[in-house]
Order: structure tokens, then sequence, then C-alpha cells
């Protein structure tokens, strides 16, 4: 299989095209502008397959997925932080409808001020809304994360979100294995899920109804959100025999015997893997999937570890409480047979995560000068 | 742990920086190794300072970060300030500047206690001389690249040759002579030990 040189964009993109897409709607904004600048391409070239359409926002363009979806379309958008804010409705809308839409979302902080650097808090605001949310560390991840989103989405029945960060995967050119339209076409073949329109039968749908029906309808969504655990195992043991990798929802390195485990989502990740070797004694959980929350996963590879101290490294905050993906993991924690103190290193901002920054917080001085148990640090304060 | 090495790349939007880490990270990957290119910009505009990055490595696992402490760094402009070119170099580390011969007192500007050695091109004049240009603006980032593969000895002149052709869809003729002319004549500046 061909091995190129390409940025985690093209790498999205590229997924999108081989993946036999319906309809892509484009509305640019930085970091995530190159996503649908390479499908124009793929388009403008007759490569695409399916339909690409220009919308007039970033609401639009999820507006328009929806309506795609509704017609059984295989449907692709991608956004980054006030574009995706802005479709914030329809976010909530498209999970209500089961629709199973993939949105690619480029980390990139919230104005203001305007800033462009790799702040999750876009995502994670959106943790709510009933999609799928699953974080990416390289381009080949983004790549092959793109093709079991679709395949997940529609099994499930819920959008999903394939989320990686600003600058330091979306712009970023390695190495990624690109399979063929063929070879990819094994694994996912054409969109098969349900229309929900039919001409010949009109019909209203989503129309209003009461609180009761309303919660046994989240419930379901609650369900499916639950069925994804299963079916992601079942998608990595074909997309692995087939390509040879695959994505667990936590991936653990080192983490047996660990006296700290680090537990981060994204491309931190990549940085705390490269310094393990050199640290004795420390892990990595790293967070695949964010939505669902794998909190039964995470307290059991915390308990088998035995590890004495958890640091989440959290590339966002949510000001009055503190790193989003700390605030998850104590509670993933509760209850668990001596649960280790669950401290936070906070990047808020996209501030970048580095081999000397994590040796700092490693050395355990950052930590012991009080505050409790429960201490953060910012990573900003430590040149 | 595999040795990396971390290349640091300061030059002015419009003068191609990010298509130079691009081009010489995919002239490095054709010799076998895994190599990572990424910029950091702000809203893009020429003349701004752009700062590009490219690890090398033969083995798949990088921190995915900025550069820091780099092992070379490459200067398309000489209007950077030498406190950014210069930080974080590592003794005994390289230096690449784009600088005629009348500009090398530009190098006895630099505040270092770092011992590191220097090479020069003058990337801009060769630019110029294959119709490289932006309006009266010299772009020149092929004329760099070429001069990085030798001075490292990371790509063979084939393989940035190559790496143009896959990665520069306008002016290939004469970038390709840009890259050969830079890797011809980069040369090793004497006198100026640190």
């Amino acid at each position: 299989m061909p091995v190129e040189m390409i940025t985690g964009s093209q790498a999205a993109a590229t997924a999108v095209q081989r993946a036999g897409v319906d309809l892509v709607v484009a509305y640019p904004i930085t970091p995530q502008t190159a996503i649908v600048e390479t499908l124009a391409e793929y388009w403008a070239r007759g490569e695409l397959g399916g339909e690409y359409v220009n919308a007039e926002s970033e609401y639009a363009s999820l507006a328009y997925c929806s309506g795609a979806a509704s017609a059984g379309a295989r449907t692709f958008t991608a956004t980054s932080s006030h574009g995706l804010a802005y479709m914030h409705e329809m976010i909530h809308w498209c999970a209500g409808a089961r629709h199973p839409i993939v949105l690619a979302n480029v980390n990139r902080a919230m104005g203001a001020p305007w800033c462009l650097e790799p702040d999750q808090i876009d995502s994670l605001s959106q943790r709510d809304t009933g999609w799928i949310q699953l974080y990416c560390a390289n381009a080949q991840e983004v790549f092959d994360t793109i093709l079991q989103a679709f395949a997940l989405a529609e099994s499930v029945l819920l959008p999903c979100m394939v989320v990686f960060d600003g600058f330091y995967v979306s712009h970023t050119y390695e190495a990624v294995d690109i399979p063929p339209r063929d070879t990819v076409a094994r694994f996912l073949g054409p969109s098969c899920f349900a229309a929900q329109v039919d001409p010949g039968r009109p019909a209203n749908l989503h129309g209003l109804i009461g609180a009761e029906a309303q919660s046994r309808l989240v419930l379901s969504r609650h369900r499916a959100m639950e069925r994804v655990w299963e079916t992601l195992r079942e998608i990595n043991d074909r997309f692995a025999a087939l390509f040879g990798r695959s994505y667990p929802a936590v991936e653990g390195v080192a983490c047996e015997g660990a006296k700290t485990l680090l537990v981060t989502a994204g491309s931190c990740a990549e940085t705390i893997k490269s310094v393990l070797p050199a640290l004795d004694g420390t892990g990595l959980l790293r967070l695949k999937a964010v939505r669902p929350f794998p909190a039964r996963e995470l307290r059991t590879r915390v308990e088998a570890s035995g590890a004495e101290t958890v640091i989440v490294v959290d590339r966002n905050c949510s000001p009055g409480l503190g790193g989003i993906l700390a605030q998850e993991v104590k509670a993933a924690l509760y209850g668990a047979a001596a649960a280790p103190p669950v401290q936070n290193l906070i990047l808020a901002g996209g501030v970048d995560l580095t081999p000397w920054m994590l040796k700092r917080i490693l050395d355990g001085s950052l930590f012991t000068g009080g505050g409790g148990p429960d201490r953060e640090v910012w990573g900003v304060d430590l040149a | 742990m595999e040795k990396i090495t971390e290349f640091r790349l300061h030059g002015r939007g419009g003068q191609g920086i990010v298509v130079a880490a691009a081009v010489f990270a995919e002239a490095v990957f054709r010799e076998g190794f895994y190599a990572r290119a990424f910029s950091l910009f702000g809203a893009e505009r020429r003349g701004a300072p752009v700062t590009a990055f490219v690890r090398v490595s033969s083995a798949a696992l990088m921190p995915r970060c900025r550069i820091y402490e780099p092992d070379c760094v490459a200067a398309l402009d000489v209007t950077i300030s030498g406190d950014t070119v210069l930080a974080g170099l590592k003794t005994a580390g390289l230096l690449l500047v784009n600088a005629p011969d009348r500009e090398l007192s530009y190098l006895n500007d630099f505040d270092s206690a770092t011992a590191f050695r220097i090479f020069r091109v003058d990337a801009s004049a060769i630019a110029d001389q294959h119709n490289l240009t932006i309006g009266a603006f010299p772009v020149v980032n092929t004329v760099m690249v070429g001069a990085l593969a030798r001075i490292t000895g990371l790509a063979s002149l084939d393989s940035v040759l190559a790496a143009v052709e896959k990665r520069i869809s306008t002016r290939r003729d004469q970038n390709s002579k840009a890259v050969a002319e830079g890797y011809r004549k980069v040369k090793e500046v004497s006198g100026v030990v640190r």
C-alpha cells in the first residue's frame, strides 16, 4: 500500500474520499480549511464520487448534512472552534434525529480574543450533545478513524465527531499508509442505514412530543452509546485484519506496575510516549473515546496498575472547575478500590506539551507543595 | 532510544518556508527515515515571521511539540533577530544562513555563547537568477532545502529533486535548478568560530 507524506488534514480528506461519501458540505475556518480544500480538489478532478456543497455557514453545513442523512446519504463536514460552536443547535438536532453524520473537528481555542492554538474546549463543549467523540494523535490515526467513524456511526445510528489537534496534527506532514479505494471498500461498503424520508409516503419528522416520550428517546441514545463499546471492538477487529492497525477506546502504554499514570486525549499522548522509555514507573492511558466515556475500562486499568498517582493532561479548562478530562477521570474512579489522587496539568489555550515540562511534572516537586492531593498545575507557569 | 535530529527554519511569509519544511521532510522520508514537518503561523500574511520545524528519526516515535533545542537552524531571512534564530541551538549544532558575502558581518551580531558551525548560501541571488520571485521578493525555499540536504547529509540531491517534483507544481524546472545550485554552492564559513 502506498505510504505518502501528507498532513493530518489531507489524511482526513483522503479517508472521506476513500469512504465513498455521498455528500461533503464545506465552510472554511482555520485550522480546518485544508480538509475541505483537499476534498474540493478531489471533486474538481471528478474523484470524490459524491456531491460537494459550499454552504453559507457552519450552521447551514450541518443542516445540509441532516437533510441528506434523512435520505440515507453518507455525509461529512469539517470545522473548528467558532464554527463548531455556531453549529451547536444542529449538533443536538442531528444526535436526536439519529443521523450517522461524520464531522471532523480540528481543535482550536475559542474567542474572545481570536486564537488559533489547539485548545480542546471547542469539541469538549459539545460533549453532552449525544455525539460519539473519537480523539486522534497522528495523521495515520486520523485517516483510519474517519473510516471507522462511518462504520461505527452507521451501525449504532449516532453521529460521530473525529477530533484532532490543530497544527500539531492538522498541519504536520508525516508518513501515512493510504489503502486504495477498493481495499477500503472491503472494510466499508456503501451506506445501508434506512432513509427517514420517503417522497412516496409523506410524513412529519421529529414533531412535538412530551417529557416522557423525550425521556425514552434520550434513554435510547444513552443505550446506543453503550453499544459503542462492543461495536468499536468488532470494527477494530475487522480493521486490524485488513490493515494491521487498531484503536481501542483506551490505549495503555507501560501501565503495569507504574507508580504514576498519565491520562490524556489527543496528540499530547505522542510527546508522553516519546519520553516514557526514559521514565521509570510512569505509564500512559490515552482516551481514544471521550464520548461515550470509557469509565469502566479506565477504572479497571487504574486499579490493575496499582498506580499511586494519576496525572491528567488537559489541553482545556472549565473555568471554576478545572481540566475537563480530569473531572471525568475523577468521576470514573469514584468508588474504586484505593483510588489514587488525581492531579491535573492544564494546558488551556493550546499550550505546547514539551518533554521538559513532563520531566518537571514527574519529578514530583510540582505536586507536593500543598494544595491537597487534587492539585492542579498550569503549564504556562512552568516556563 | 533512537536519535532524533531536529530542525528549525526561520523566515517570512512569502518565502515558502512551509513548503521548504515539507520538501525537506519528503526528501528525508525518501532516504528511509521517519520525518515530520510542521509550521507555526498566525493569520497568513506576506512578510510576517514564520517558523517551521522538521524532526527526523529512524524510529516512528517522536515528540509532537515545537522544537526548542534544534540540532540545526536555517535562517531564510537575515532580518529575523539573531536571538530568535539561535535560541536553543545545540552545542556543535549547524546554522545555515541565506546571506551574500557582503553580509557576513551580520553573523558577528549573533550574541551566543554556544559553539556552532555556520554555513552560508546566497539563496536570494540564486532564486533571483532562476526567476523564483513574487514581485521583487525572492522565494528562497528550494535553494535552502538543497543546502540543508548537503550540510546534514540526510538526503541526496536526487531525493531532494524527487521531493520537489512531488511537492511543487509551479516552475518545477527553475526550482530543480535552484535546489541543485543551493546544494552545490553552500559553504562553511571559516574564521567565524565560536
